[in-house]
Protein backbone atom coordinates (compact mmCIF):
# COMPACT_ATOMS: atom_id res chain seq x y z
CA UNK A 1 0.00 0.00 0.00
CA UNK A 2 2.69 2.40 1.22
CA UNK A 3 4.86 1.47 -2.17
CA UNK A 4 1.27 2.22 -3.86
CA UNK A 5 1.07 5.74 -2.55
CA UNK A 6 4.87 6.49 -3.62
CA UNK A 7 4.31 5.47 -7.04
CA UNK A 8 0.97 7.04 -7.20
CA UNK A 9 2.58 10.64 -6.01
CA UNK A 10 4.97 10.22 -8.65
CA UNK A 11 2.47 10.30 -11.83
CA UNK A 12 2.06 13.53 -13.64
CA UNK A 13 -1.92 13.34 -13.15
CA UNK A 14 -1.26 13.25 -9.23
CA UNK A 15 1.75 16.05 -9.43
CA UNK A 16 -0.81 18.03 -11.72
CA UNK A 17 -3.97 17.84 -9.29
CA UNK A 18 -2.23 18.45 -6.41
CA UNK A 19 -0.47 21.72 -7.71
CA UNK A 20 -3.60 22.70 -8.62
CA UNK A 21 -4.95 22.52 -5.16
CA UNK A 22 -2.13 24.15 -3.81
CA UNK A 23 -2.77 26.72 -6.24
CA UNK A 24 -6.37 26.78 -5.10
CA UNK A 25 -5.24 27.15 -1.72
CA UNK A 26 -2.55 29.85 -2.00
CA UNK A 27 -5.43 31.73 -4.34
CA UNK A 28 -8.22 31.55 -1.17
CA UNK A 29 -5.66 32.53 1.60
CA UNK A 30 -4.49 35.66 -0.24
CA UNK A 31 -8.30 36.59 -1.20
CA UNK A 32 -9.04 35.95 2.81
CA UNK A 33 -5.87 37.97 3.57
CA UNK A 34 -6.98 40.78 1.55
CA UNK A 35 -10.41 41.10 2.38
CA UNK A 36 -9.24 40.76 6.55
CA UNK A 37 -7.03 43.76 5.64
CA UNK A 38 -9.71 45.54 3.99
CA UNK A 39 -12.28 45.03 7.01
CA UNK A 40 -9.45 45.83 9.86
CA UNK A 41 -8.48 49.43 7.52
CA UNK A 42 -11.98 50.26 7.61
CA UNK A 43 -12.21 49.21 11.22
CA UNK A 44 -9.48 52.05 11.55
CA UNK A 45 -10.85 54.39 9.53
CA UNK A 46 -13.97 54.52 11.58
CA UNK A 47 -12.34 54.42 15.17
CA UNK A 48 -10.06 57.46 14.05
CA UNK A 49 -7.35 55.40 14.64
CA UNK A 50 -5.35 56.51 11.05
CA UNK A 51 -2.12 58.87 11.08
CA UNK A 52 -3.31 62.00 9.14
CA UNK A 53 0.46 63.08 8.99
CA UNK A 54 0.97 59.93 7.03
CA UNK A 55 -2.63 60.20 4.84
CA UNK A 56 -0.54 63.51 4.02
CA UNK A 57 2.92 61.72 3.53
CA UNK A 58 1.21 59.33 1.34
CA UNK A 59 -0.84 61.18 -0.98
CA UNK A 60 2.50 63.19 -2.16
CA UNK A 61 3.97 59.72 -2.63
CA UNK A 62 0.61 58.15 -4.80
CA UNK A 63 0.30 61.99 -6.15
CA UNK A 64 3.28 63.95 -6.86
CA UNK A 65 6.30 61.33 -7.02
CA UNK A 66 4.37 59.05 -9.45
CA UNK A 67 3.20 61.75 -11.74
CA UNK A 68 6.24 61.92 -14.10
CA UNK A 69 6.28 58.16 -14.67
CA UNK A 70 2.81 58.35 -14.81
CA UNK A 71 2.55 61.06 -17.52
CA UNK A 72 5.48 59.75 -19.79
CA UNK A 73 3.87 56.10 -19.99
CA UNK A 74 0.34 57.39 -20.88
CA UNK A 75 2.04 60.38 -23.18
CA UNK A 76 4.27 57.77 -25.52
CA UNK A 77 1.48 54.90 -25.15
CA UNK A 78 -1.03 57.72 -27.22
CA UNK A 79 1.96 58.86 -29.71
CA UNK A 80 2.25 54.86 -30.29
CA UNK A 81 -1.12 54.20 -30.93
CA UNK A 82 -2.32 57.64 -32.36
CA UNK A 83 0.25 57.43 -35.11
CA UNK A 84 -0.77 54.18 -36.50
CA UNK A 85 -4.48 55.31 -36.35
CA UNK A 86 -4.90 58.56 -37.78
CA UNK A 87 -2.62 58.11 -40.57
CA UNK A 88 -5.42 55.57 -41.74
CA UNK A 89 -8.38 57.62 -40.43
CA UNK A 90 -7.37 60.13 -42.38
CA UNK A 91 -7.41 57.92 -45.58
CA UNK A 92 -10.53 56.15 -45.36
CA UNK A 93 -11.79 60.13 -44.75
CA UNK A 94 -12.60 59.49 -41.24
CA UNK A 95 -9.94 62.51 -40.43
CA UNK A 96 -13.15 64.31 -38.35
CA UNK A 97 -13.64 61.88 -36.15
CA UNK A 98 -9.88 60.53 -34.99
CA UNK A 99 -10.86 63.38 -31.90
CA UNK A 100 -13.54 61.32 -30.98
CA UNK A 101 -11.44 58.22 -30.81
CA UNK A 102 -8.84 59.90 -29.07
CA UNK A 103 -11.36 61.16 -26.34
CA UNK A 104 -13.09 57.70 -26.15
CA UNK A 105 -9.92 55.81 -26.26
CA UNK A 106 -8.22 57.94 -23.38
CA UNK A 107 -11.12 58.73 -21.01
CA UNK A 108 -12.44 55.34 -20.68
CA UNK A 109 -9.86 53.42 -21.04
CA UNK A 110 -6.11 54.07 -21.58
CA UNK A 111 -5.80 57.15 -19.36
CA UNK A 112 -6.88 54.72 -16.24
CA UNK A 113 -5.45 51.17 -17.65
CA UNK A 114 -2.08 53.13 -18.13
CA UNK A 115 -1.93 55.49 -15.05
CA UNK A 116 -2.38 52.03 -13.01
CA UNK A 117 0.30 49.78 -14.41
CA UNK A 118 2.72 53.08 -13.65
CA UNK A 119 1.48 53.34 -10.23
CA UNK A 120 1.56 49.39 -9.70
CA UNK A 121 5.10 48.91 -11.16
CA UNK A 122 6.30 52.15 -8.97
CA UNK A 123 4.13 52.49 -6.11
CA UNK A 124 2.52 49.30 -5.20
CA UNK A 125 6.13 47.59 -5.42
CA UNK A 126 7.37 50.18 -2.94
CA UNK A 127 4.22 49.85 -0.66
CA UNK A 128 4.82 46.05 -0.39
CA UNK A 129 8.67 45.96 -0.19
CA UNK A 130 8.63 48.58 2.33
CA UNK A 131 5.67 46.80 4.65
CA UNK A 132 7.45 43.54 3.79
CA UNK A 133 10.94 44.90 5.22
CA UNK A 134 9.10 45.92 8.38
CA UNK A 135 7.44 42.85 8.94
CA UNK A 136 10.44 40.93 8.76
CA UNK A 137 12.83 43.43 10.57
CA UNK A 138 9.85 43.08 13.40
CA UNK A 139 8.84 46.23 13.14
CA UNK A 140 5.32 45.68 12.57
CA UNK A 141 5.71 43.44 16.06
CA UNK A 142 6.87 46.79 17.44
CA UNK A 143 4.37 48.96 16.09
CA UNK A 144 2.01 46.60 17.99
CA UNK A 145 3.88 46.54 21.40
CA UNK A 146 3.50 50.17 21.01
CA UNK A 147 -0.24 49.77 21.23
CA UNK A 148 -0.11 51.48 17.51
CA UNK A 149 -2.80 50.02 15.30
CA UNK A 150 -0.94 48.64 12.27
CA UNK A 151 -3.70 49.01 9.85
CA UNK A 152 -4.71 52.72 11.14
CA UNK A 153 -0.78 53.28 10.66
CA UNK A 154 0.44 51.42 7.55
CA UNK A 155 -3.09 50.95 5.84
CA UNK A 156 -5.43 53.50 6.35
CA UNK A 157 -3.19 56.35 5.32
CA UNK A 158 -2.12 54.22 2.03
CA UNK A 159 -5.29 53.01 1.04
CA UNK A 160 -6.84 55.98 1.31
CA UNK A 161 -4.19 58.43 -0.55
CA UNK A 162 -4.50 55.62 -3.34
CA UNK A 163 -8.08 56.56 -3.61
CA UNK A 164 -8.26 60.38 -3.14
CA UNK A 165 -4.59 60.89 -5.48
CA UNK A 166 -5.68 58.17 -8.39
CA UNK A 167 -8.27 60.25 -9.60
CA UNK A 168 -6.59 63.75 -10.36
CA UNK A 169 -3.93 61.74 -11.37
CA UNK A 170 -5.85 59.90 -14.44
CA UNK A 171 -7.34 63.09 -15.36
CA UNK A 172 -4.27 64.83 -15.19
CA UNK A 173 -2.82 61.86 -17.42
CA UNK A 174 -6.08 61.46 -19.91
CA UNK A 175 -5.69 65.08 -20.52
CA UNK A 176 -2.13 65.39 -21.36
CA UNK A 177 -2.78 61.83 -23.77
CA UNK A 178 -5.56 63.86 -25.42
CA UNK A 179 -3.21 66.77 -25.96
CA UNK A 180 -0.58 64.45 -27.18
CA UNK A 181 -3.59 63.13 -29.65
CA UNK A 182 -3.87 65.99 -31.37
CA UNK A 183 -0.58 66.94 -31.68
CA UNK A 184 0.49 63.14 -32.95
CA UNK A 185 -2.57 63.67 -35.57
CA UNK A 186 -1.50 66.73 -36.60
CA UNK A 187 2.14 65.41 -37.31
CA UNK A 188 1.81 62.53 -38.67
CA UNK A 189 -1.59 62.74 -40.98
CA UNK A 190 -1.46 66.76 -41.07
CA UNK A 191 -5.27 66.25 -39.41
CA UNK A 192 -5.77 70.44 -38.17
CA UNK A 193 -5.83 70.73 -33.92
CA UNK A 194 -9.15 72.62 -34.63
CA UNK A 195 -10.86 69.30 -36.84
CA UNK A 196 -9.25 66.91 -33.57
CA UNK A 197 -10.71 69.37 -30.87
CA UNK A 198 -14.28 69.94 -32.77
CA UNK A 199 -14.85 65.98 -32.77
CA UNK A 200 -13.27 65.91 -29.52
CA UNK A 201 -16.36 66.37 -27.72
CA UNK A 202 -18.19 63.56 -29.94
CA UNK A 203 -16.58 61.07 -27.91
CA UNK A 204 -16.90 62.19 -24.40
CA UNK A 205 -20.43 62.02 -22.01
CA UNK A 206 -21.22 62.71 -18.41
CA UNK A 207 -21.25 58.98 -17.98
CA UNK A 208 -17.47 58.11 -19.35
CA UNK A 209 -16.49 60.87 -16.79
CA UNK A 210 -18.00 59.45 -13.92
CA UNK A 211 -16.78 56.20 -14.76
CA UNK A 212 -12.99 57.15 -15.28
CA UNK A 213 -13.14 58.92 -11.61
CA UNK A 214 -14.99 55.63 -10.43
CA UNK A 215 -12.65 53.21 -11.88
CA UNK A 216 -9.38 55.39 -10.66
CA UNK A 217 -10.80 55.46 -7.22
CA UNK A 218 -11.61 52.07 -6.99
CA UNK A 219 -7.83 50.88 -8.60
CA UNK A 220 -6.02 53.37 -6.27
CA UNK A 221 -7.91 51.65 -3.03
CA UNK A 222 -7.40 48.26 -4.54
CA UNK A 223 -3.35 49.01 -5.59
CA UNK A 224 -2.70 49.67 -1.71
CA UNK A 225 -4.83 47.13 0.05
CA UNK A 226 -3.44 44.44 -2.25
CA UNK A 227 0.25 45.41 -1.56
CA UNK A 228 0.09 46.40 1.84
CA UNK A 229 -1.73 43.33 2.31
CA UNK A 230 1.18 41.11 0.80
CA UNK A 231 3.59 42.87 2.74
CA UNK A 232 2.36 42.54 5.64
CA UNK A 233 1.76 39.00 5.20
CA UNK A 234 5.71 38.80 4.40
CA UNK A 235 7.81 35.90 5.90
CA UNK A 236 11.40 35.23 6.24
CA UNK A 237 13.79 37.36 5.09
CA UNK A 238 15.02 38.90 1.63
CA UNK A 239 13.32 36.24 -0.15
CA UNK A 240 10.04 36.73 1.56
CA UNK A 241 10.48 40.50 0.93
CA UNK A 242 10.86 39.46 -2.89
CA UNK A 243 8.29 37.87 -2.66
CA UNK A 244 5.87 39.54 -1.26
CA UNK A 245 6.86 42.36 -3.69
CA UNK A 246 5.94 40.08 -7.11
CA UNK A 247 2.77 38.60 -5.65
CA UNK A 248 1.76 42.20 -4.86
CA UNK A 249 2.62 43.28 -8.41
CA UNK A 250 0.49 40.32 -10.08
CA UNK A 251 -2.08 40.62 -7.94
CA UNK A 252 -2.61 44.29 -8.20
CA UNK A 253 -2.51 44.22 -12.09
CA UNK A 254 -4.99 41.46 -12.36
CA UNK A 255 -7.28 43.15 -9.73
CA UNK A 256 -7.39 46.36 -11.92
CA UNK A 257 -8.01 44.43 -15.40
CA UNK A 258 -10.45 42.97 -13.13
CA UNK A 259 -12.33 45.67 -11.74
CA UNK A 260 -11.87 47.44 -15.30
CA UNK A 261 -14.00 44.41 -17.49
CA UNK A 262 -16.70 44.67 -14.32
CA UNK A 263 -17.13 48.45 -15.06
CA UNK A 264 -16.67 47.68 -18.67
CA UNK A 265 -19.55 45.06 -18.26
CA UNK A 266 -21.60 47.57 -16.16
CA UNK A 267 -21.76 50.56 -18.05
CA UNK A 268 -21.07 49.95 -21.74
CA UNK A 269 -22.07 46.05 -22.89
CA UNK B 1 0.90 42.20 40.84
CA UNK B 2 3.94 41.53 38.23
CA UNK B 3 3.50 38.70 36.28
CA UNK B 4 2.39 34.92 36.40
CA UNK B 5 2.37 32.62 34.15
CA UNK B 6 -0.05 29.59 34.69
CA UNK B 7 0.04 25.80 32.47
CA UNK B 8 1.00 27.77 29.76
CA UNK B 9 0.96 25.74 26.05
CA UNK B 10 1.90 26.98 22.65
CA UNK B 11 1.60 24.87 19.70
CA UNK B 12 3.22 25.85 15.79
CA UNK B 13 2.12 23.58 13.71
CA UNK B 14 2.12 19.91 14.90
CA UNK B 15 5.56 21.12 18.22
CA UNK B 16 4.74 21.73 21.39
CA UNK B 17 6.84 24.81 21.68
CA UNK B 18 5.49 25.43 25.41
CA UNK B 19 4.15 22.29 27.07
CA UNK B 20 2.47 23.17 30.67
CA UNK B 21 4.80 25.76 31.85
CA UNK B 22 4.08 27.71 35.19
CA UNK B 23 6.09 30.40 36.72
CA UNK B 24 5.79 33.87 38.82
CA UNK B 25 7.74 36.76 38.77
CA UNK B 26 7.14 39.05 41.60
CA UNK B 27 7.10 43.47 41.12
CA UNK B 28 9.85 44.71 40.17
CA UNK B 29 11.73 41.68 39.81
CA UNK B 30 13.68 40.63 36.94
CA UNK B 31 13.47 37.30 35.69
CA UNK B 32 15.76 35.64 33.07
CA UNK B 33 14.64 32.59 30.81
CA UNK B 34 17.41 30.79 29.62
CA UNK B 35 17.86 27.67 27.27
CA UNK B 36 19.32 27.03 24.07
CA UNK B 37 17.87 28.17 20.47
CA UNK B 38 14.68 26.67 19.86
CA UNK B 39 13.68 26.18 23.45
CA UNK B 40 10.78 28.62 23.50
CA UNK B 41 12.24 31.55 25.44
CA UNK B 42 11.02 34.07 22.95
CA UNK B 43 7.60 32.79 22.44
CA UNK B 44 7.07 33.26 26.15
CA UNK B 45 7.72 37.44 25.92
CA UNK B 46 5.43 37.05 22.18
CA UNK B 47 2.92 35.67 24.15
CA UNK B 48 2.69 37.49 27.38
CA UNK B 49 3.17 40.53 25.12
CA UNK B 50 -0.18 39.45 23.22
CA UNK B 51 2.54 39.23 19.60
CA UNK B 52 0.96 35.89 19.59
CA UNK B 53 -1.66 33.77 20.83
CA UNK B 54 -1.61 31.62 23.50
CA UNK B 55 -3.36 27.85 23.16
CA UNK B 56 -3.58 27.03 26.74
CA UNK B 57 -3.27 28.65 29.75
CA UNK B 58 -3.44 31.90 31.78
CA UNK B 59 -1.15 35.08 31.53
CA UNK B 60 -2.04 37.47 34.53
CA UNK B 61 0.15 40.90 34.56
CA UNK B 62 0.20 44.47 36.02
CA UNK B 63 -2.38 46.98 34.05
CA UNK B 64 -0.02 49.42 33.16
CA UNK B 65 1.69 48.90 29.76
CA UNK B 66 3.69 45.69 28.68
CA UNK B 67 7.25 47.52 27.08
CA UNK B 68 9.23 44.89 24.58
CA UNK B 69 12.60 45.24 23.52
CA UNK B 70 13.37 43.17 20.57
CA UNK B 71 16.51 41.25 19.78
CA UNK B 72 17.54 43.27 16.71
CA UNK B 73 15.88 46.86 17.83
CA UNK B 74 13.43 46.88 15.49
CA UNK B 75 13.34 50.36 15.44
CA UNK B 76 11.73 52.40 12.60
CA UNK B 77 14.01 52.60 9.87
CA UNK B 78 12.49 55.78 8.35
CA UNK B 79 12.04 57.33 11.36
CA UNK B 80 14.59 59.70 13.25
CA UNK B 81 15.97 58.34 16.92
CA UNK B 82 13.55 61.80 18.21
CA UNK B 83 10.50 60.10 16.21
CA UNK B 84 11.39 56.47 16.86
CA UNK B 85 11.00 57.41 20.78
CA UNK B 86 8.12 59.97 20.57
CA UNK B 87 6.29 56.92 18.54
CA UNK B 88 3.69 56.29 21.26
CA UNK B 89 3.21 59.47 21.72
CA UNK B 90 2.49 60.66 18.87
CA UNK B 91 0.28 57.83 17.39
CA UNK B 92 -1.50 56.35 20.38
CA UNK B 93 -4.77 56.94 20.27
CA UNK B 94 -4.78 57.69 23.87
CA UNK B 95 -1.99 59.28 24.49
CA UNK B 96 -1.24 61.52 21.61
CA UNK B 97 -3.68 64.18 22.55
CA UNK B 98 -2.31 64.41 26.12
CA UNK B 99 1.62 65.93 25.51
CA UNK B 100 2.57 68.76 23.50
CA UNK B 101 5.21 68.76 21.22
CA UNK B 102 7.30 70.47 23.63
CA UNK B 103 6.04 68.24 26.72
CA UNK B 104 7.48 65.36 23.83
CA UNK B 105 10.49 66.79 23.75
CA UNK B 106 11.38 67.05 26.70
CA UNK B 107 10.32 63.76 27.61
CA UNK B 108 12.37 62.34 24.65
CA UNK B 109 15.61 63.79 26.37
CA UNK B 110 14.92 62.60 29.58
CA UNK B 111 14.73 59.19 28.39
CA UNK B 112 17.56 59.37 26.22
CA UNK B 113 19.82 60.32 28.92
CA UNK B 114 18.09 58.18 31.26
CA UNK B 115 20.43 55.23 28.43
CA UNK B 116 23.30 57.35 28.43
CA UNK B 117 22.78 59.03 25.41
CA UNK B 118 22.57 62.67 24.03
CA UNK B 119 21.92 64.83 21.09
CA UNK B 120 21.10 62.29 18.95
CA UNK B 121 17.56 63.00 18.64
CA UNK B 122 18.06 64.08 14.65
CA UNK B 123 19.96 61.09 13.35
CA UNK B 124 18.20 57.43 12.10
CA UNK B 125 19.06 54.45 13.40
CA UNK B 126 21.16 53.11 10.31
CA UNK B 127 23.74 55.60 11.57
CA UNK B 128 24.00 53.96 14.66
CA UNK B 129 26.18 51.28 15.99
CA UNK B 130 24.71 48.11 17.41
CA UNK B 131 24.49 48.90 20.96
CA UNK B 132 23.06 52.79 20.51
CA UNK B 133 20.29 51.10 18.91
CA UNK B 134 19.81 49.07 21.52
CA UNK B 135 19.71 52.13 23.90
CA UNK B 136 17.90 53.98 21.72
CA UNK B 137 15.16 50.67 21.53
CA UNK B 138 15.20 50.99 25.72
CA UNK B 139 14.08 54.69 25.29
CA UNK B 140 11.42 53.61 23.14
CA UNK B 141 9.84 50.70 25.20
CA UNK B 142 10.30 52.74 28.69
CA UNK B 143 8.65 56.05 27.02
CA UNK B 144 4.78 54.96 28.18
CA UNK B 145 6.25 54.27 31.49
CA UNK B 146 5.55 50.28 31.11
CA UNK B 147 4.44 48.19 34.25
CA UNK B 148 6.45 45.00 32.54
CA UNK B 149 9.72 45.11 30.12
CA UNK B 150 10.51 42.31 27.85
CA UNK B 151 13.68 41.99 26.81
CA UNK B 152 14.62 39.46 24.04
CA UNK B 153 18.18 38.69 23.81
CA UNK B 154 19.06 42.40 24.64
CA UNK B 155 23.30 41.82 24.38
CA UNK B 156 23.02 39.30 21.16
CA UNK B 157 25.36 41.07 18.79
CA UNK B 158 27.22 43.03 21.20
CA UNK B 159 30.74 43.08 22.29
CA UNK B 160 31.48 42.45 25.63
CA UNK B 161 32.10 46.15 26.61
CA UNK B 162 28.68 47.40 24.81
CA UNK B 163 26.80 44.22 26.44
CA UNK B 164 27.86 45.33 29.68
CA UNK B 165 26.53 48.37 29.26
CA UNK B 166 23.44 46.94 28.35
CA UNK B 167 23.55 45.01 31.64
CA UNK B 168 23.65 48.24 33.57
CA UNK B 169 20.95 49.99 31.80
CA UNK B 170 18.61 46.68 32.24
CA UNK B 171 19.11 47.25 36.30
CA UNK B 172 19.38 50.82 36.14
CA UNK B 173 15.89 50.94 34.05
CA UNK B 174 14.44 48.28 36.71
CA UNK B 175 15.30 50.99 39.35
CA UNK B 176 14.53 53.79 38.03
CA UNK B 177 10.99 52.56 36.77
CA UNK B 178 10.32 50.09 39.36
CA UNK B 179 9.20 47.49 36.18
CA UNK B 180 8.78 44.17 36.39
CA UNK B 181 10.96 42.96 34.03
CA UNK B 182 11.62 39.41 31.89
CA UNK B 183 15.07 38.54 30.31
CA UNK B 184 15.44 36.01 27.74
CA UNK B 185 19.61 35.51 26.99
CA UNK B 186 21.79 33.09 26.38
CA UNK B 187 24.93 34.88 28.23
CA UNK B 188 25.82 33.70 31.49
CA UNK B 189 27.36 37.04 32.35
CA UNK B 190 23.72 38.85 31.51
CA UNK B 191 22.17 36.21 33.96
CA UNK B 192 24.80 37.05 36.93
CA UNK B 193 24.35 40.80 36.57
CA UNK B 194 21.08 41.07 35.65
CA UNK B 195 18.76 38.42 37.28
CA UNK B 196 16.93 37.95 40.63
CA UNK B 197 15.60 34.77 39.18
CA UNK B 198 16.10 31.96 36.36
CA UNK B 199 14.20 29.69 34.46
CA UNK B 200 15.28 27.33 32.20
CA UNK B 201 13.62 25.87 29.52
CA UNK B 202 14.00 22.85 27.26
CA UNK B 203 12.06 21.40 24.80
CA UNK B 204 9.18 23.66 25.58
CA UNK B 205 9.36 22.95 29.70
CA UNK B 206 10.80 24.15 32.81
CA UNK B 207 14.21 22.24 33.50
CA UNK B 208 15.62 24.68 36.08
CA UNK B 209 14.08 27.39 38.34
CA UNK B 210 16.13 29.40 40.92
CA UNK B 211 18.53 32.07 41.56
CA UNK B 212 21.91 32.55 39.37
CA UNK B 213 23.63 31.11 41.81
CA UNK B 214 21.69 27.82 41.73
CA UNK B 215 22.04 27.91 38.08
CA UNK B 216 25.79 27.56 38.56
CA UNK B 217 26.18 25.42 41.05
CA UNK B 218 23.43 23.07 41.19
CA UNK B 219 24.07 19.69 40.47
CA UNK B 220 20.94 19.80 37.50
CA UNK B 221 22.23 17.83 35.00
CA UNK B 222 20.45 20.44 32.47
CA UNK B 223 22.01 23.44 33.74
CA UNK B 224 25.22 21.59 34.08
CA UNK B 225 25.58 21.32 30.20
CA UNK B 226 24.46 24.89 29.98
CA UNK B 227 26.78 26.38 32.25
CA UNK B 228 29.26 24.41 30.68
CA UNK B 229 28.25 25.44 27.33
CA UNK B 230 28.92 21.14 26.36
CA UNK B 231 27.10 19.38 23.61
CA UNK B 232 27.41 16.24 25.67
CA UNK B 233 24.37 16.38 28.15
CA UNK B 234 20.65 15.19 28.19
CA UNK B 235 19.56 18.59 25.97
CA UNK B 236 20.06 17.96 22.06
CA UNK B 237 21.60 21.29 20.61
CA UNK B 238 18.97 22.13 17.97
CA UNK B 239 20.40 25.06 15.83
Amino acid sequence: MELYKQVLKQTVTYRLFSSIIDNIKDFSETMGNITICGIKTLKAVIKGEMSLKELIEQCERFGISSLPITLSIVGMTTIIIVSQIAQEMVKQGGGNMVGALVSILMVRELGVIMSGFAIISMIGSSLASEIATMRVTEQIDALRTLKVNPFGYLFAPRVLAGMIMMPPVVIISSLLGVIMGAVTSNMVSGLSYRAFFDSLWLGIFAKDLFVCIAKAFFFGGTIALISCSFGFHAKGGAKGVGLATTGAVVWSFVAIVIIDMIFAIGFFF
Amino acid sequence: MGIEVKNLTKIYGEKKVLDNISFKVKDGEILAIVGFSGSGKSTVLKLISNLVEKDEGEIITSEGDIAFVFQYSALFDSLTVYDNIAFALHERKDLKKNFTEKEIAKIVKEKLELVGLKGIENLYPSELSGGMQKRVSFARAIVTEPEVILYDEPTAGLDPIASTLIEDYILRLRNETKATSIVVTHQMSTIKRTADKVIMLYDGKIVFSGTPDELENSGNEYTKQFVEASIEGPMKILA
